[in-house]
């Protein structure tokens, strides 16, 4: 399990690197996104995999995220930067995307089939997908912004 | 209220003589409402726009109020005893997320706040932060394609897998670059990357590459979601700026929705299905 999870996280800092360098973050902020987004994607796994937690995706995504927002809140100041800056580029790997297009694919389907079973259950995959994907990112912003606020002293003045 | 706000309030008088010497309420507004419009669109949340414009209109010895819209901003700034006012809309900068510039931006209205910038000075820092150039187009492709087959790994794809999706992504964000250059309208762009880079992690099913060759399909368009866009949304809704959200949610999910329509063409062509 141990080194699965640092499997995870080695992958999420390299995805979250490169998804960081298609927003154009300052080069401070490499390392800073790699640490985060390790430790959040593989806190992630951990709530979802391991036998003593076993929770669901959206709660597991609130607490990643949570965690990705205090540590991006604690360590940007020390970058002079503003906390989205490390947060949004940590969160990219939990990005629900697969979820999304799924859900578009769902309902590419239901148009494509009349017959009341198969339109039921692509509108079942369309609705699944599309609910999951929507609430992930609720939860992902949701767990990730909470500690800008709780925070708001440092968070606001990181770039003083 | 905070230390530093009341030292912004105390300092402010003594500064709102001195602007009101040197620059107009009219060259405040226009240069407010130009910071504004870059600070959104290199992909700040209305919340930091809000706080960056307040704090810097505050040093200057006067008061903003915005409404912002997706593609524009409503900007209104006054001296603190309302005998002068200027009302600006100017439309949001249309460029690539930068959180350098945005980092940069956000430096700059604290020096205002606290360096007591002339509007001069903090005119050519302005300058100089707008023409920040954009990281290497080589190092992002090549980063981009890395994180991307990262991400498959992520998905329980094979090393095939992962190599498949390094190439894929290689090829479609090379091509995103491309069309980006040459101006294409960027609904377009996601289609044709999106089927682009899906018919190449076909050749994945259709070569038998490794085990997990649906994984490699899956994940070969996830470079393309607007992660960003949906974060900001999301961000922007929970701080009450719901038409912002709305529109940059609607905006995230039109790119969802064409990344989607390449995926499903290309593997259409490929005679893959999605299920």
């Amino acid at each position: 399990m141990l080194l699965q999870v640092l499997q995870d996280a080695l992958f999420a800092a390299i995805a979250a690197v490169g998804f960081a360098a298609i927003s154009n973050p300052p080069k401070k902020a490499y390392l800073l996104c790699a640490l985060i987004a390790a430790a959040g994607h593989s806190s992630r796994y951990l709530l979802m995999n391991s036998s003593l937690f076993d929770i669901h995706i959206v709660s597991a995504s609130a607490i990643a995220a949570f965690i990705v927002g205090t540590l991006a809140v604690l360590l940007s100041p020390y970058g002079k930067m503003p906390a989205e800056t490390c947060l949004f580029p940590s969160l990219l790997p939990m990005i629900p995307g697969i979820y999304a297009y799924k859900a578009f694919g769902g309902l590419m389907m239901c148009l494509s089939h009349g017959v009341e079973n198969e339109f039921n259950h692509y509108f079942y995959l369309f609705a699944g997908n599309g609910l999951t994907c929507i609430f992930i990112l609720l939860a992902m912003t949701v767990g990730g912004t909470l500690p800008i606020f709780f925070f708001k002293n440092i968070s606001f003045q990181a770039t003083r | 209220m905070s230390a530093i706000n009341q030292s912004i309030y105390a300092n402010a008088g003594v500064r709102e003589c001195e602007y009101r010497e040197k620059s107009s309420i009219k060259e405040i507004c226009l240069f407010l409402a130009e910071y504004s419009a870059w600070l959104l669109g290199s992909g700040a949340t209305s919340i930091r726009l809000e706080r960056n414009v307040h704090r810097m209109a505050k040093a200057m010895g006067c008061m903003a109020e915005m409404t912002i819209l997706p593609r524009h901003i409503h900007i209104t700034v006054c001296r603190t005893d309302h005998t002068d006012i200027y009302t600006y809309i100017i439309a949001t900068h249309p460029m690539p997320i930068s959180f350098d510039i945005n980092t940069r931006l956000s430096r700059l209205s604290w020096k205002m706040a606290d360096d007591h910038l002339t509007l001069t000075d903090a005119k050519k820092q302005f300058e100089e932060i707008i023409h920040t150039p954009p990281t290497s187009q080589h190092a992002v492709l090549f980063l981009a394609s890395l994180a991307n087959a990262a991400f498959c790994r992520l998905f329980t794809g094979d090393w095939a897998a992962v190599g498949v999706v390094f190439i894929s992504t290689l090829i479609g964000f090379y091509l995103k670059q491309l069309l980006t250059h040459l101006k294409v309208d960027t609904r377009l762009i996601f289609i044709i990357c999106a089927f682009i880079s899906s018919v190449v992690a076909s050749s994945a099913c259709l070569f038998s590459f490794g085990h997990t060759p649906d994984v490699a399909v899956g994940t070969s368009v996830l470079y393309l979601v607007p992660g960003i866009p949906f974060l900001n949304s999301f961000s922007d809704m929970l701080n009450g700026h719901y038409i912002c959200a709305f529109g940059r949610f609607v905006h995230a999910a039109i790119l969802t929705c064409c990344l989607s329509l390449g995926l499903c063409g290309g593997m259409l062509v490929m005679n893959l299905s999605m299920f």
